[in-house]
């Protein structure tokens, strides 16, 4: 029974983590209808910059993950920028462009932080013990920040004009365009947002793991799956799934111990057999 | 946000730019992933690059040297390659190797090189993956490579002897799982103490000085973790020692919660991590997080600061390892590596980088020998070479390895000291 909770409690924690980052695929995929494919790398570069304001410039850490968020959704701005142009002309040169620009961001971290990657210690590291299951203090961290970030999120979408105009977008392009909103300022600030949250994730993350160049495409891999496991193009889903999945992978590395990624990946296939639309099930924006 | 025609057009043309020079810059690192076709020796001199210090990279010297002198044979460059990973997680360990075997290399063609010739070096980057080094194995013998130093995994030289053993291409690994020597491949050559070493001194240890136990064991099932387990398990064995829970987890895992607490239920004394540095570290750090105070025991990878790093300084506090290389103040001959080792990467070398100079050394000694020949003199050149290295003393058994030696050490305040 202990260890049934302690995996869970472990699970949720990377779970939250999965979570952000399926929200940030979310965001940009219900808005445009695209999936992001740099969007793992997008986490790995804010990981990077949080690691390197709270190491080097010694900043706090919240201070350094909020840099680096700000920084991060910058970049984000700057991708949907560049591939505007591409979006009235064809779609499927947008995604391509995505996984070229995932391709190019590891480079540029590799280019600028080296290949070694780092270390980043736990801001909190005292354990709590509850009923004899440890609780890694910086987990309820990851947690709590994780929930504070998905009402954030629902709030914009649903409490603002911005959120309804994205809203909007999403539901019809065309009629949202014929109403006077801005596609393109929609699309522009669903990127930022998406790469904000994606920052968020490789904030919280880099003390959980280790952060490299290719921390990018982990994280992209296990928050696209949280993302579909949820329901794709549903935020709650996204926080759903990135909980289901993380807790899938815990039980997994618990009780098939070297088969675990194998196990997982083969559950989650099941389980999108069975219901293609995913836990939450949302209606499939179509744009292409 | 209104965007005039004007400024849309300038921001454009500025993103654009910054697309071009971000690949431009890239084109050149990206070079260096191997699955790239390029000219290896643009390779070498990119790596040594971002390496940081050197400036005179050995290829870069000595690929105008074969450039200029085509005719004589004697005078033209010996082409050794560098296979290990230079990104991922396991990239220390192939910045160490190459760092280490380049300085070898350099010293060597600093005096002259190999009987006048000099010696050129290419990295590529295997990436930690066997896939690619299996690629990387086919470019250097395409490549007319002669010997390689590396890789620093185990599960890519098992993955590439095949290759070099059919090209007649001797290689020194820096990998130490005990499949390499059982592999019978005549060309294979281990520059340190295979697992089985490490971790009879380790349990020798274990067992009758510190009298552990209870000892727990978490490895991974890489081709290095597997080899650690299996030592491990059978040098505890010998001791009439069964370890309390025996838990495996995979390569790239990352949450070790379900591990960890299976392990924390059995209270256990002290826990074995059969595993990469990175991957020891953060097993150490959440096995440290879930209030497990066990003593931590492992072979070379505890011995590393990017272990102690990853783990947090406090969390590594105590971590007992087993190595052939203690520290750099061992004797003169080790004082005299670091301090060139310093002076070329401004930084203290560890045990990878000892042992990748030795192993370069007994290359360069071989190929002495063999006037810089290649093939099976080479081959036989390498067996013969007698070597006082900095990890020990080498002499080359039939499956290729050359010592069977370690000592213990342990982490205090975050560095690897001896065990007293």
């Amino acid at each position: 029974m202990q260890l049934f909770f302690q995996t869970l409690v472990g699970g949720i924690g990377f779970g939250a983590v999965y979570a952000l980052v399926g929200m940030g695929f979310t965001i940009v995929y219900r808005t445009m209808g695209l999936v992001n494919f740099a969007h793992g790398q997008i986490a790995m570069i804010g990981a990077f910059l949080s690691a390197t304001f709270f190491l080097d410039t010694k900043l706090p850490f919240a201070v350094a993950a909020i840099m680096s968020m700000a920084a991060t959704a910058v970049v984000g701005l700057a991708i949907e920028g560049i591939l505007r142009p591409l979006e009235a002309r064809d779609f499927d040169l947008m995604l391509i462009g995505t996984l070229g620009f995932g391709v190019v961001l590891e480079a540029v971290a590799t280019r600028i932080w080296g290949a070694t990657g780092r270390a980043v210690p736990a801001p909190v590291d005292r354990p709590l013990q509850i009923f004899g299951i440890i609780i890694r203090t910086y987990d309820l961290v990851v947690i709590g920040v994780g929930a504070v970030a998905t009402v954030a999120v629902w709030v914009l979408l649903n409490r603002t004009k911005a959120g309804a105009a994205m809203q909007a977008v999403a539901m019809d392009r065309d009629a949202a365009t014929s109403v006077g909103i801005r596609v393109g300022r929609s699309n522009a600030m669903a990127f930022a947002l998406g790469a904000g949250l994606a920052a968020l994730a490789g904030s919280l993350a880099a003390p959980l793991l280790y952060v490299t160049p290719s921390l990018g495409s982990s994280l992209g891999i296990k928050g696209f799956c949280a993302a579909i496991l949820g329901g794709f193009g549903n935020i709650n889903g996204a926080v759903i799934g990135g909980l289901a999945f993380g807790i899938l992978d815990g039980f997994a590395a618990g009780h098939f111990q070297q088969y675990s990624d194998t196990v997982t990946f083969l559950v989650f296939a099941v389980a999108i057999m069975v219901r293609p639309t995913g836990i939450l099930g949302e209606l499939t924006v179509n744009r292409a | 946000m209104r965007v005039t025609t004007m400024s849309r057009r300038w921001l454009l043309a500025v993103s654009a730019c910054t697309v071009l020079v971000v690949v431009a810059g890239c084109s050149s690192s990206k070079k260096t992933s191997g699955t790239t076709s390029t000219p290896p020796a643009a390779v070498g001199s990119t790596s040594a690059a971002s390496g940081g210090a050197s400036t005179a990279s050995a290829s870069t010297a000595s690929a105008s040297t074969a450039g200029s002198s085509a005719a004589p044979a004697d005078t033209s460059a010996i082409k050794i390659a560098v296979i290990d990973a230079q990104s991922g997680q396991s990239s220390s360990l192939g910045k160490w190797e190459y760092d280490g075997v380049k300085l070898a290399v350099d010293q060597a063609n600093a005096a002259g090189g190999i009987n006048g010739r000099k010696v050129e070096l290419t990295v590529f980057d295997d990436q930690a993956d066997p896939t690619v080094s299996t690629n990387l194995a086919r470019k250097a013998v395409s490549g007319g490579f002669i010997a390689i130093l590396g890789p620093a995994e185990s599960a890519d030289a098992i993955a590439m002897s095949p290759i070099l053993q059919q090209a007649k291409i001797p290689y020194i690994t820096s990998g130490q799982s005990p499949a390499m020597p059982k592999l019978g491949d005549p060309y294979l050559f281990l520059n340190s103490p295979t697992s089985t070493t490490y971790d009879t001194t380790l349990a020798n240890y274990a067992v009758k000085t510190a009298n552990f136990t209870h000892i727990a064991m978490i490895t991974n099932n890489g081709a290095y973790g597997k080899g650690e387990h299996d030592a491990f398990t059978a040098a505890l064995k010998a001791l009439n020692v069964t370890p309390v829970t025996d838990q495996i987890v995979t390569p790239d895992q990352t949450d070790f919660s379900a591990a960890l607490t299976s392990i924390r239920q059995k209270n256990p004394d002290a826990l074995f991590i059969g595993a990469e540095e990175v991957e020891s570290g953060l097993i150490v750090k959440q096995a440290r997080g879930l209030g497990i105070k066990a003593t931590i025991i492992g072979a070379a990878p505890t011995s590393t600061p990017i272990f102690v790093q990853t783990a947090g300084t406090a969390n590594a506090e105590g971590a007992v390892s087993s190595t052939p290389y203690l520290t750099n103040d061992t004797n003169a001959q080790t004082k005299a590596f670091a301090a060139a080792y310093d002076a070329a990467y401004g930084t203290e070398p560890e045990l990878h980088g000892a042992k990748a100079y030795d192993g370069a050394e007994i290359m360069l000694q071989a190929l002495k020998t063999t006037n810089g020949a290649g093939g099976q003199a080479l081959d036989d050149a390498i067996r013969a070479v007698k070597y006082q290295g900095l990890v020990g003393n080498f002499a080359f058994d039939a499956t290729g390895v050359g010592v069977h030696e370690t000592q213990i050490g342990i982490i205090k305040n975050g560095v690897l000291t001896a065990a007293s």
